[in-house]
Order: structure tokens, then sequence, then C-alpha cells
């Protein structure tokens, strides 16, 4: 941060944000490309597809931020089980310096949803405009009917497909086929249109404009993922001990008869690369790690009849010729925490019982003696049936002997989801009582699943 | 006045998108916290608020939240923005136009 600055520097930066030379990433095939494609199709498939899946009667995932309910699958979680959430995030933040680490910014370059969709809007673009040439001729062109009709139909295209994004992710908050509904009977909400437009306006303005802008500009993993990286961290590099000096020659040349290295100075992994930069210069905090480059250099490579790697995934250490592992502390460190906070997220959801038990003393009245001679208190309990089907429970007290329950209605019973209020009456013999407060503990079963249990802890007042 | 000099001149569009971004994302996060603790039924209990569903709450609450977030991070970049003057013979902070 302290680097000194000139005014040249600053007009870089200017250059590359205001008024920004736009980016035309020219297409690639590889290895790689095969990785990430199948990582965009993979990802955006989930979250196109899931809202649409059914469960058990009911949609599999869906947000239900009005009845503060998340149903995931056969689980329905609570605001009390807020924990759950923690942990993941927890996990996720876990997960991102385990795989940074070890291999860099894979994260950005193959799972980012800025990543993702910029790649599908870069097939449209190419779909529309042709390839980099093409789209670099027709943006230097004079507009024309032609000019004119080829982009009204780009935006055309992002603006649908980013409208459907948008309705998407209404759908993880509004059952899927009630928003689908309403939508094309114009009856949206006031809070779903916003949300809508939101996220979908976010999307085109993203992934259409904005695109490596974002991860240079905005991201703050960006700036920070230098932290978890080491001498031993895998990175896309240039080899440049082999590549220098570098220089054009005729196909088949022998690099060390012409005094060259093995970079044939082509540009190819410059014109590939999504946020712009010149991998040659080093590790720069623009690469995103996409690997487009490896992938183009390998090609070029093999066209010149040179081994491929002189663009690849490796370490700092490996290429200055010293001793490097990738097994190393910070490695175990990090896998160590990560599978620590996933046994834990793990451990808290199969040991969550989801049922809830409360129990409040009646405020108007410490006791009273009935006809029969006993000692009653009266109590509400809040019952809560988290689980997604329909119990039947028993309730048990402990404590004080010979104590009697009674609930109106006797039979306590709950819906799915339900929550309820019922009224308990405890009655006991006055001399079986170990003074004025007597600890009293209740056992509310459900009777099919006795591992439904949730205890509460009270008092029975006495003279 | 070293650490002033060094500071970078930074391009308005790009403080802005810093600004809210930012502040986006602490908003989303606070919002999770805040509501998953409080229920904003409950709220209405306690606050004269005008009568909304539980999805306006949310909404709401995320955007007042995003205004507290921009306006700390708004605050921050304003103080460390260098204090030159406007009028200075040499502005060298400033890229030349």
């Amino acid at each position: 941060m302290l680097a000194p600055a000139t005014p040249a520097g600053d007009e870089v930066q200017q250059s590359l944000y205001a008024k920004r030379q736009k980016i035309y990433p020219r297409e690639v095939h590889g290895l790689f490309a095969v990785l990430r494609i199948s990582a965009v199709l993979t990802l955006l498939g989930i979250f196109y597809g899931l809202p649409w899946l059914r469960w058990n009667g009911h949609q599999a995932v869906l947000f239900d931020l009005p009845a503060r309910k998340f149903h995931l699958f056969g689980l329905t979680l609570w605001p009390q089980d807020f924990i759950l959430l923690a942990a993941l995030l927890i996990i996720a933040a876990l997960g991102l310096f385990f795989f940074t680490a070890l291999a860099g910014r894979l994260w950005c370059g193959y799972a980012c949803p800025q990543t993702v969709w910029t790649e599908v809007f870069l097939w449209m673009e190419h779909a529309l405009e042709g390839d980099r040439l093409q789209q670099m001729k027709l943006d230097k062109s004079p507009m024309t009917w032609r000019k004119f009709r080829i982009k009204a139909s780009k935006h055309a295209l992002w603006l649908a497909f980013s409208a459907f994004t948008g309705f998407t992710f209404v759908a993880y908050f509004t059952p899927v086929a009630d928003l689908l509904h309403r939508l094309v009977t114009l009856d949206l909400g006031p809070w779903e249109t916003f949300w809508l437009v939101f996220y979908g306006f976010a999307t085109y303005g993203n992934a259409g404009w904005m695109r490596e802008q974002v991860c240079l500009y905005m991201c703050p993993y960006a700036r920070f993922q230098s932290a978890m990286f080491d001498d031993s961290t895998l990175i896309i590099s240039y080899d440049d001990k082999r590549g220098e000096p570098r220089g054009s020659r005729k196909r088949g040349t022998d690099s060390l008869r012409a005094g060259l290295g093995d970079c044939i100075d082509c540009s190819m992994c410059v014109q590939v690369c999504p946020t712009g930069i010149d991998i040659r210069k080093g590790l720069q905090y623009e690469c995103i790690g996409c690997a487009a480059c490896i992938d183009a250099c390998n090609d070029v490579m093999d066209k010149m009849g040179y081994a491929p790697g002189l663009i690849r995934y490796t370490t700092h250490n490996a290429l200055r010729g010293r001793p490097s592992s990738i097994l190393r502390p910070r490695l175990f460190v990090y896998g160590g925490l990560l599978s620590a906070a996933i046994a834990a997220f793990a451990w808290i959801l199969l040991a969550r019982v989801p049922l809830e038990l409360e129990v409040m003393h009646d405020r108007n009245r410490l006791y009273r003696e009935t006809d029969a001679g006993l000692i009653e208190n009266v109590y509400t309990l809040d019952i809560v049936n988290m689980d997604d089907r329909r119990h039947a429970y028993t309730l048990r007290a402990e404590g004080i002997e010979g104590l009697i329950v009674e609930t109106d209605p006797p039979e306590i019973e709950a819906d799915a989801g339900e929550m309820k209020k019922i009224p308990m009456r405890l009655r006991a013999d006055g001399a079986r009582l170990s003074g004025r407060s007597n600890k009293v503990r209740l056992l509310l079963t459900a009777r099919d699943d006795p591992r439904l249990t949730a205890s509460e802890e009270t008092r029975f007042l006495g003279p | 006045m070293k650490l002033i000099e060094a500071g970078r001149y930074v391009p308005v569009p790009q403080r802005v998108i810093a600004v809210l971004w930012i502040s986006f994302l602490m908003a989303g996060a606070a919002t999770m916290v805040f509501f998953a603790a409080i229920d904003p039924m409950q709220l209405k209990n306690c606050v004269d608020f005008p009568e909304v569903g539980r999805t306006a709450a949310y909404s709401i609450g995320f955007l007042l939240f995003w205004l507290l977030t921009a306006a700390s991070s708004l605050f921050t970049t304003l103080l460390l923005y260098p204090g030159a003057p406007a009028n200075a013979p040499d502005n060298s902070s400033r890229p030349s136009r």
C-alpha cells in the first residue's frame, strides 16, 4: 500500500477502470477449459434446477422467510438452528483457506458466480457477435443497421437470461410454482418484484458489463488471498528459465541453436486472459487462476513441437529449483481445522432434536390447595414440533414422589411445524415437599420415537 | 504526511463501488444474524412500526443495514482521502487532465 505513487501508475489505473479498454478474451480449448465448462454447467444446473425439485410433496429447497423456516430436503431448520448456519459459514471460510493454500485461486477460476455467469455471457456474446477478431471489428465499425441488430439482440438475450436468473433467485424464497403463476398473471408482490429486478440487473451488470472489473476492484478475496499463499502453493506460473529469451521463430526451430527460450512471444496467453494480464510478468493479483493461458500455451507448444508446460500449475519453490513439498504444515493446519468444523457441523445436525419445550409458571398464583388436600401449581407449556411430521407425545414429571401431571387436553399432539400453548397442572402431596421451592424436571417424548425427547426444569412451589 | 503523499488517487467510480459493494456484503451478514435472532413480528410489538409483512420487514431491514454500513464505509474513505488544497500549484496526487 505504501508503494510510491507515480502519475503514470495513476493513469494505468484510470485507464483500466473508468476508461478501460474492453477485454475480448479469445476462446480456448484444452483440459482446463473442459474442467471450467463442466464446473459452470454443474453449478448453473444446480442453481437453476434446484427450485423445481420436489421432496415429499414440498419444494426440496425453500428458504421460507415469511414463515421463518428453511426446508432442505427432509430437514426443516428453524431460527433456533442458527448455529448450523454459523458452522456452515465457518466451514466455507476454512475451505477457502485450505484450497487457496493448496492451489491458489481455485474458487475464482472455477466456482465463483462472477466467473460462472461471465463465462455464460461470453458464450452468448460469441454466439451472436462471432469470435474475438469479429467482435473487435464490430465494435470499431460505425453504427449500422447490422451492428445495431446484433448489439440489440445480444442485450435482449442477456436481459432475458438475467431475468430468468432473478426469477430463479426469488424462487428460493417463494414456492416456484406459485411464483411462476403470479408472474404470468402479473400478480407479484412488491418485494418479490424488487428482488427479481435487483438480482436480474446485478447479473446483467456484473456478467455483461463489469466482468473482470468485479475481480479487480470489488472483490475483497482478491486482495487478502495472498495471506494464504506461500512458496509451496500451486500457482499458475510462466517458467521464465525455460521461456526466456522469448522471440518469434519458424516452426520446428531448435530453441537452443537459435539462442532463444521456448516462448515464441505469440501473445496467445495474453489474448485468452479474461483479466487482460500477461502471466509472463509473474503472479499478479489480477490473475483469477482460470488456467486459460495454460491451455492456450500448451496448444502453441504442441504446434511448435515443444514439450507442454511452459505455463503450468507449479510452486514458486519448484520454479526456483528449491526442494518443495505441497504437503506442508500450513496445509495440515487448515485441513485439520476444516475437518474439525465439518465434524462439529455433522454432530450438531445429528444430535439435533426437532422438539422444543418451554415451561412457564403461572404468574398470578404461586400455588393452591385442592379439595383433596393436595398442593397444585399451574403452568403453561410452549411446545414446538420442529419435525416435518405429526407426533403424539407423552409428558412425565420427575423430582417429587407421587407427582400428578394433568394437561388440557390430556393428549398432547402437534402437527409438523406447529407451535402449541398447553395449560398444565401439577399436583403433589404437601408432606412430600422438601421446602417452599422444589425442583421438577419435565420430559416430553414422542410416542413413536423415544429419541425425540425434550426436557425442561421448573419449580414447584408449596407453603 | 508521508502516508498522505503515498496515497494514490482512486477514481470516483471505483470508490463508489468499493463503498457500496463491501457494505452490501456486510449488510447481508448483519441482516441474517439480526433476523435469525429477532422475529420482526415481535419487534412490531415493541416499537411503533407501520403494518408490514415479514418479507417486507426483512427487505426494509436489509436496506437500512445497507444504508448504515455504506455510511460507515463512505466516511472511512472520506477520512483516508488526502486533504490537499484544490488549487495547490503542484497537486501531484491527482492525475493531470
